[in-house]
């Protein structure tokens, strides 16, 4: 058997472990892996007729290729966030040139199979978040044998509770927060905190509910920026160091207000994210005319090696992709229900993103996470 | 002899390492008291002091922050002097007070001293560019949290193939971005001390893309002066407001332009000044602190601690505010040595 392995979308801390972990298995019984570079991108970028380029866009995979790569954070095949279904012009390679009529996107989705079923791919694992998997279901939907692994910082990917990368996210951005007190202390000032989290905000609440920081604002929510003014004005002046904290999603909207977007849409339809947090500070100080310490987390949130957590979860994940492949049942998701491993159908991928359930886990008057009813909920909360 | 002490300016990790010593030095080698002036300066114009004994200081050596606070108000440009602060030195009976700020701090205090206040500097900044002195405590703090960050950003930039711009701090000279980018292996550093030709690092970069290693990292420091000369802003968002992002934006969408390659900035900003202190700075900071309260005992006012060599020193206050230190050009070479 061969099994196929890529890592679509954003980094996260943990992948590097979770290939080595796929290839360890596979191999012990008897069974190759190859590792497609770059995501989805592998698969639209090789041309079938040129042998010198699946040196460029494929790596085979034996324990002693990936023996030292779980020591590094990042992901050693590399990702894009190609997808070949949706491509553009531009980005439309030279062998496939002759085939574009019109502005597009082009759907290469024909290509893209011609090419795993010349490479002999008999199972493919994609490892990404919902715009990788949703390329995932469709390779599912044309026949090809799918096991995806779920992994985001968000940890908005539906069917499961749990995606690899949102601890350490957490964790760092706790760890930072509490390194941004004493500077945000000795000045007495407002800082403003802004974290990954397009449409889910539940990597800024759960941080900001672990750091004990004073407000969060998330995705789900609009908020009104006098009353968040105010009541970070309160918390200040209530705090005996003088100061206060509030964490901003990145896709965090004002009352009335959008979010806001730079740049030209991707592959998948979004555009980058950013400036809530300059722009909430910018507004806050306006109010309040307090001076205001802004800092985005960004990449530091997801860049580097996993925690514990993050390690363990990517592990059993990988192993528990590979035994499914090596039964043969395919299809499916690796997910973690209620804090037990299992699978589902990837098709529940479908459903879009999770997002925090706000009515149980965050008070929208306060603007802060309130959590009441722990007994039953998952590990994380939700 | 009663010894005031206060923090001035931003935050820098090792402040509370500082009082700590200067506390248990004088209490205990010298049997002085020492009073704490809450504020920086605005707690010697205000009257805001506190006796400290060992008690007061005791665990506070790891910790961020300063346990007295600090401000930006300054005598000389909130009040008239000597004269605005002459009311708490009389009322508390202090004798001398040791000044732990920057250079800005410090140039104050050396003007205090010429209108006849007793004067002790110990200079700070994570900038480390604070004259007289071979290196200040809170740098390398500031090198390892940035080293650290590159580090993992490194990995990042490889998976996405990327150019990833640095943004450290140094608002006029480029100390952090220098260490830092020599500890992280980067491919290229942006300092205010040498011109910036940013063909020349598209050049590298693009040499780096045709060997095979499609992702570079580039610090740059925020003193440095945008592409073209403009004044640092990274344009008007879509509210109207500037956007308070710094240099770092302009030098990432000019790599990307010059490239081609997919480019992002990240700002490091307050995190490289907040938190614990290294090893390293908390026995700087405790080094300073005991030189301050020894130069204070033998009556060496309008000087400040110092690190020449592996020794640490009394020097002039005069010495130190004569200029602001850039990085050695030796330095520089060895960094340029690994670029690409």
């Amino acid at each position: 058997m061969r099994i196929g392995i890529l890592t679509g979308g954003g980094d996260v801390p943990g992948l590097n472990p979770c290939i080595k972990a796929v290839v360890n298995r596979v191999a012990h019984e008897g069974h190759e892996v190859i590792g497609l570079r770059r995501g989805w991108a592998a698969l639209l970028e090789h041309d079938p007729d040129d042998p010198a380029s699946a040196e460029k866009w494929f790596l085979p995979l034996g324990p002693n290729v990936v023996r030292t790569i779980d020591r590094t954070g990042g992901t050693f095949l590399h990702t894009s966030r190609t997808n070949p279904s949706r491509v553009r012009p531009k980005g439309v390679p030279a062998h496939l040139a002759h085939r574009i009529d019109g502005d597009g996107p082009f759907d290469f989705t024909d290509h893209a199979l011609r090419v795993i079923e010349s490479l002999g791919i008999d199972v493919l694992i994609p490892i990404g978040g919902d715009d990788t998997l949703s390329y995932g279901l469709r390779m599912h939907d044309e026949g090809v044998p799918v096991i995806a692994i779920p992994k985001t910082m968000d940890n908005d990917v539906h069917g499961t509770d749990y995606c690899i990368g949102f601890s350490t996210a957490v964790t760092r951005g706790v760890q930072f927060i509490h390194n941004l007190r004493t500077s945000t202390g000795s000045h007495e000032r407002i800082a403003v905190v802004e974290l990954f989290g397009r449409y889910s905000g539940e990597t800024c609440l759960i941080t900001a509910y672990l750091a004990g920081v004073d407000r969060a604002v998330i995705s789900e929510v609009p908020f009104d920026i006098d009353k968040l003014g105010r009541l970070l004005i309160e918390d200040k002046h209530s705090n005996p160091s003088n100061y206060a904290m509030v964490t901003v999603s990145e896709g965090a909207t004002l009352a009335g207000g959008e979010m806001v977007l730079s740049g030209e849409e991707d592959a998948y339809g979004h555009r980058k994210l950013g400036g809530i947090g300059e722009l909430t500070s910018a507004l806050i100080k306006e109010r309040t005319g307090e001076d205001i310490i802004y800092q985005q987390l960004g990449y530091l949130m997801r860049s580097g090696s996993p925690d514990s957590l993050d390690l363990m979860v990517a592990t059993n994940y990988a192993v528990m992709a590979a035994d499914l492949a090596l039964e043969g049942a395919t299809g499916r998701m690796v997910a973690l229900r209620s804090g037990t491993y299992t699978s589902v159908p990837i098709s529940a991928t479908r459903e879009g993103v999770r997002r925090v359930d706000t009515d149980e886990l965050y008070d929208v008057d306060q603007y802060q996470p309130k959590v009441r009813h722990v007994a039953g909920k998952p590990m994380f909360l939700y | 002899m009663v010894i005031g002490v206060l923090t001035a300016g931003g935050d820098c990790p090792g402040l509370n390492a500082v009082i700590r010593a200067v506390v248990s030095r004088a209490t205990v080698t010298h049997d002085m008291e020492v009073v704490g002036i809450q504020n920086g300066w605005d707690g010697l114009m205000d009257d805001h002091v506190r006796p400290l004994d060992r008690n007061d200081v005791r665990g506070i050596l790891q910790r961020g922050g300063t346990i007295l606070g600090t401000s930006r108000r300054d005598p000389y440009v909130h009040g008239d002097g000597y004269a605005s602060v002459r009311r708490t030195i009389e009322s508390n009976g202090i004798d001398a007070v040791i000044v732990i700020g920057g250079d800005g701090t410090l140039r104050t205090a050396l003007a205090l001293q010429e209108e006849g206040l007793s004067v002790v500097g110990v200079p700070k900044t994570i900038d480390n560019d604070i004259a007289g002195t071979d290196l200040t405590f809170g740098f390398d703090t500031a090198v390892s949290i940035a080293t650290e960050a590159l580090d993992r950003i490194s990995t990042t930039a490889e998976s996405h193939n990327r150019i990833m711009v640095v943004e450290v701090m140094g608002r006029t000279k480029g100390w952090i971005a220098t260490y830092a980018g020599i500890a992280a292996g980067v491919d290229a550093i942006l300092v205010p001390e040498r011109e910036t030709d940013l063909e020349e690092v598209a050049a590298t970069i693009r040499t780096r893309h045709r060997h095979g290693h499609t992702y570079s990292i580039v610090v740059v420091a925020e003193g440095c002066e945008s592409p073209g000369g403009q004044a640092v802003s990274a344009g008007i968002d879509a509210f109207g407001f500037e956007r308070l992002g710094g240099v770092g934006y302009a030098f990432g969408a000019e790599l990307e332009r010059l490239t081609g390659f997919e480019t992002r900035v990240t700002v490091l900003g307050h995190l490289q000044r907040g938190g614990t202190p290294t090893a390293f700075d908390r026995v700087l900071a405790t080094r300073f602190g005991v030189a301050a309260v020894d130069l204070a005992a033998a009556g060496r006012f309008g000087e400040m601690a110092a690190l020449r060599g592996a020794d640490v020193v009394g020097v002039p206050l005069a010495e130190a505010c004569a200029e602001v230190r850039g990085v050695d050009p030796a330095l520089l070479d060895v960094a340029q040595t690994f670029f690409g």
